[in-house]
């Protein structure tokens, strides 16, 4: 059996099991909606007035533009540069500001104790764990949005100052750069998740290192698979590949590489990293909603 | 008020158990309460006593370790209970960054009503909590009688049928703990069925039907304030302008059981009594300021029951 019919035949389960089952679930999810959305609303509302996020973009912002003024490359290997160092900065940036987000996100709510008021209303703990989550995909989203906006501005000055200079090999390379930049998005989304999953569990401070952690090992997954192939140790080997497997894989959606060396991008392989990471989301956010079930607030 | 129970607690325990202490700290131990439609009932007891322990069982922020709670019959996990009840918290926690019109729209949203009902209601609930002129104000930028109103409003937003209040007046000075209690003076009026938890006994004094006396974790003793306090155990006669020997031709009337700074004591059988003493204290040209039946303060009531079940357990 190829991966693609196995993937087929377990789509078609779960639809099936989704459409049988609907009486179960359709109700919960026709209440959780109008909840998880004013949850999410008021956490994006509640980030913009704290001001550190507009902060934090500004700061890449600053950094992107600074970028331009390295003109003693080529135009060639500016543009190369330009794409790489930008989609870095909006890789770790996002990163940093997805971990430093979720791990506070429902923390921050059980130590200043707001969320008293809210458990004792009509809304499920897992509608909260959602609004959260939600929330803090569209404050990212917005992040994500304006630096690949500034950088994409970079980059159209930057084409019409060197593009009537002799032999000018600038090339901006906008829809490498916007489909980078989105698979990027993507990538903190799972992260994110993945935060929101630890914080239900564990102090902050363990949630933030853990994350760094997990971005780390999520980045060299490909490295992890192969010390796990190599491993001396039976444990070192279980070890290695437990992480391969609980670890979600972010350097699939990593096109930093293809997109700035001009290389051919595959939107396929970006469609398969998104489908593995939305279920993984899914996943990991059932989790932290159980968790957080059985969690004394 | 009537017979229907609207809270029901049965055989609630609850322990704290860690790493540390795996045998565990028992913060509620064995209670049981019930609640009436239309009454205003107190749970007070000193710090650590499990008050604020057992309302978070009640709301389901955290779980009992044994027994139930029902509210109208129910589960709190139904979702429909908590269309009926509201809920203050201790020391009001809301979002600070946002003002009171803005957090009572967004606790009415929860409830599902639509934007012209939430207008409506904000305007309401701001002006029966006093925060109409006050409204932008961002909550951390109000003061704590603000922040105890708002949190109140955000309480009410449903119209609750049952109102759990956490020591709603902690912290406030005077005039706001009297602006709170006239509060719920008037949610009392308007027929909600109000748990109080608190340790300011004046207040619970003045609101209340009945009272449970929690200690250790458990009610030590429970009741309306009459029965808690018991009858009148003495009459007192207040006076002035009676001198020493004056006070003696007194106290040797029949029922005084003693005169002192010009305060006159009878035993509580004595009303037969009271007019012959008070004509004594005339003819004595002393004045008579005041006579009454005092009966034990919820405050003597509380001292007594903690010392009872202390010595019960010793």
């Amino acid at each position: 059996m190829t991966p693609q019919l196995i993937s087929l035949i377990g789509a078609v389960v779960v639809v099936v099991t989704l459409a049988l089952t609907r009486r179960v679930w359709a109700p919960a999810i026709v209440h959780a909606i109008p909840s998880v959305w004013r949850i999410a609303k008021i956490t994006v509302a509640e980030a913009r007035r704290r001001r550190v996020l507009q902060a934090v973009v500004v700061l890449v912002v600053l950094i992107l533009f600074s970028m331009t003024f390295f003109s003693y490359l080529s135009p060639g290997e500016q543009s190369r540069m330009l794409i790489n160092g930008g989609l870095s900065a909006i890789t770790v940036f996002g990163i940093l500001l997805a971990i430093f987000l979720a791990a506070f996100l429902i923390p921050q709510e059980l130590e200043t104790r707001t969320v008293y008021a809210i458990l004792a209303k009509p809304v499920k703990r897992f509608e909260f764990v959602l609004g959260k989550y939600v929330g803090a995909l569209i404050i990212l989203a917005i992040i994500v949005a304006v630096m690949t906006a500034v950088l994409v501005l970079v980059l159209v000055l930057q084409d019409a100052m060197v593009k009537d200079l002799p032999d000018s090999t600038f090339n901006p390379n906008l829809e490498g750069v916007l489909f980078a930049a989105l698979m990027n998005y993507f990538a903190i989304a799972v992260l994110t998740g993945l935060i929101m999953l630890i914080s239900t569990v564990s102090s902050t401070t363990m949630t933030v290192i853990s994350s760094f952690i997990i971005w780390a090992v999520g980045s060299l997954q490909s490295t992890i698979h192969d010390l796990a192939e190599h491993a001396d140790t039976a444990a070192t080997k279980l070890l290695l590949q437990v992480l391969y497997v609980v670890v979600p894989k972010l350097e699939n959606f990593d096109f930093r590489n293809e997109v700035s060396n001009y290389l051919h991008v595959s939107y396929m392989s970006g469609w398969d990293a998104l489908l593995q990471g939305l279920g993984y989301t899914i996943v990991v956010l059932i989790l932290a909603s159980i968790f957080f079930n059985d969690r004394q607030v | 008020m009537n017979d229907e129970i609207v809270l029901q607690v049965e055989g609630l325990t609850k322990i704290y158990r860690s790493l540390f202490t795996p045998v565990g700290v028992k913060a509620v131990d064995n209670l049981n309460l019930s609640v009436r439609r239309g009454e205003t009932y107190s749970i007070v007891g000193p710090n650590g006593s499990g008050k604020t322990t057992t309302l978070k069982i009640i709301l389901g922020l955290i779980f009992p370790t044994a027994g139930s709670t029902t509210i109208f019959g129910s589960s709190i996990a139904d979702l429909s209970v908590r269309d009926r009840i509201g809920f203050l918290p201790e020391d009001a926690y809301l979002y600070d960054v946002f003002n009171g019109e803005e957090l009572l729209d967004f606790y009415a949203g929860l409830f599902g009503y639509p934007r012209s009902r939430r207008r409506q209601l904000v305007d309401e609930l701001l002006t029966l909590v006093g925060m109409q002129a006050n409204r932008k104000v961002p909550f951390r930028e109000c003061s704590k009688g603000m922040r105890q109103r708002l949190a109140l409003a955000q309480a009410l937003v449903n119209d609750p049928e049952l109102l759990i209040l956490d020591e709603p007046t902690s912290g406030l000075d005077p005039a706001g703990r009297h602006q709170m209690t006239r509060l719920i003076l008037e949610l009392k009026k308007r027929g909600k069925t109000i748990l109080l938890c608190s340790h300011f006994l004046a207040e619970v004094e003045e609101v209340c039907d009945r009272v449970g006396i929690m200690y250790r974790g458990g009610v030590v003793a429970e009741g309306s304030l009459s029965e808690l306090a018991g009858e009148p155990t003495e009459i007192i006669v207040t006076t002035s302008g009676v001198g020493e020997a004056q006070a003696a031709v007194i106290a040797a009337q029949p029922g005084v059981l003693s005169v002192s700074d010009g305060v006159v004591r009878m035993t509580k059988e004595s009303g037969d009594q009271l007019w012959p003493v008070l004509e004594t204290i005339h003819q004595a040209g002393g004045r008579v300021v005041e006579v009454s039946r005092p009966r034990p303060s919820l405050q003597d009531v509380f001292v007594r029951a903690i010392r009872q079940d202390t010595v019960e357990e010793a």
